[in-house]
């Protein structure tokens, strides 16, 4: 009996850790990392590996596809006489027409067991928005190989 | 409770420290539905290329907004410093191209073009998946 008398006053004597201090700091953490953190739209990758300015002296295996945006965003496909106009509309962020002949052509190049290629010219005060619509394209269909032709204005 | 406050502490901790890229508020950047998450956030050069709207203080600008690229000169040393020390460390430097959807193609193309001149020939074209909560 004396001996169940000792062992409640040892409970007793146990020491306690008092953490309410803790969870005030983890509060007073968690509010500051509630109230700083701004919910921001995650930034993403359109990849291009574009080759460097410099000529190749390497021929292509494949025809490189000839796109053209010009100043009001209208993209055209080949150039001189066989040039011909493609999406016009700027206010919409798809390019079915040109979409539809890069598919054609990258299957067609694939089957050929060459890599598509793809040449860009864009006109100086065309928008960035069109330009990235038409590299968009290019990444649906898996393009990689992209050169931008005319890479000095003509200021 | 105190298990969920951890919890949530450990969520706002690990997801600060994630944010490498600072992104300027001022650039909108370009849509691209095709575009891919963003991987590998090492070896990216920052460059913002402003709108009109903003431009006044200067149309290309460092990854924090603030320090302009005087001329064409002081963005090829910055590139060249920058790959420089990015080799260093065997890393592939790449050109974080932040070109505002409404500024002209001339100006992003004239960052490509320094960008080359510096040994610099990997760009990415940075975009938004969506052009929804603009």
């Amino acid at each position: 009996m004396a001996r169940h008398r000792r062992a409640e006053a040892l409970e007793e004597d146990e020491p306690e850790l008092d953490i309410s201090s803790l969870i005030d700091i983890c509060f007073l953490l968690l509010i500051y990392f509630l109230v700083t953190t701004t919910i921001k739209k995650k930034e993403r990758d359109l990849d291009m590996a574009l080759p460097s300015a410099a000529p190749s002296d390497q021929q292509p295996d494949i025809q490189p596809m000839f796109i053209k945006i010009d100043v009001n965003g209208s993209i055209y496909l080949n150039s001189g006489a066989a040039q011909e106009i493609l999406d016009t509309d700027t206010s919409s962020r798809e390019v079915p027409q040109l979409t539809q002949r890069l598919e054609m052509y990258a299957s067609a190049a694939r089957a050929a067991d060459s890599q598509p290629l793809v040449q860009l010219y864009v006109e100086g005060d065309a928008k960035q928005q069109r330009v990235v619509d038409v590299l968009n394209a290019l990444a649906k269909e898996k393009i990689e190989k992209v050169t931008f032709t005319d890479l000095i204005d003509a200021e | 409770m105190i298990d969920m406050v951890f919890l949530l502490l450990i969520f706002f901790l690990v997801n600060a420290s994630l944010v490498i890229v600072k992104m300027d508020k001022k650039v909108t950047i370009p849509v691209a539905t095709n575009s891919n998450r963003q991987s590998e956030k090492k070896g990216r050069i920052v460059i913002n290329v402003y709108s009109d709207e903003y431009s006044a203080d200067g149309r290309f600008r460092m990854e924090n907004g603030k320090t302009v690229f005087g001329s064409d000169e002081d963005m090829e040393q910055f590139i060249k410093d920058e790959k420089e020390k990015m080799d260093a460390l065997g890393v592939i430097p790449k050109i974080h191209l932040r070109g505002d959807r409404d500024s002209l193609f001339k100006y992003s193309r004239r960052v490509i073009r320094v960008a080359a001149k510096a040994g610099v020939n990997q760009v990415i074209f940075v975009s938004y998946a969506t052009d929804k909560g603009q």
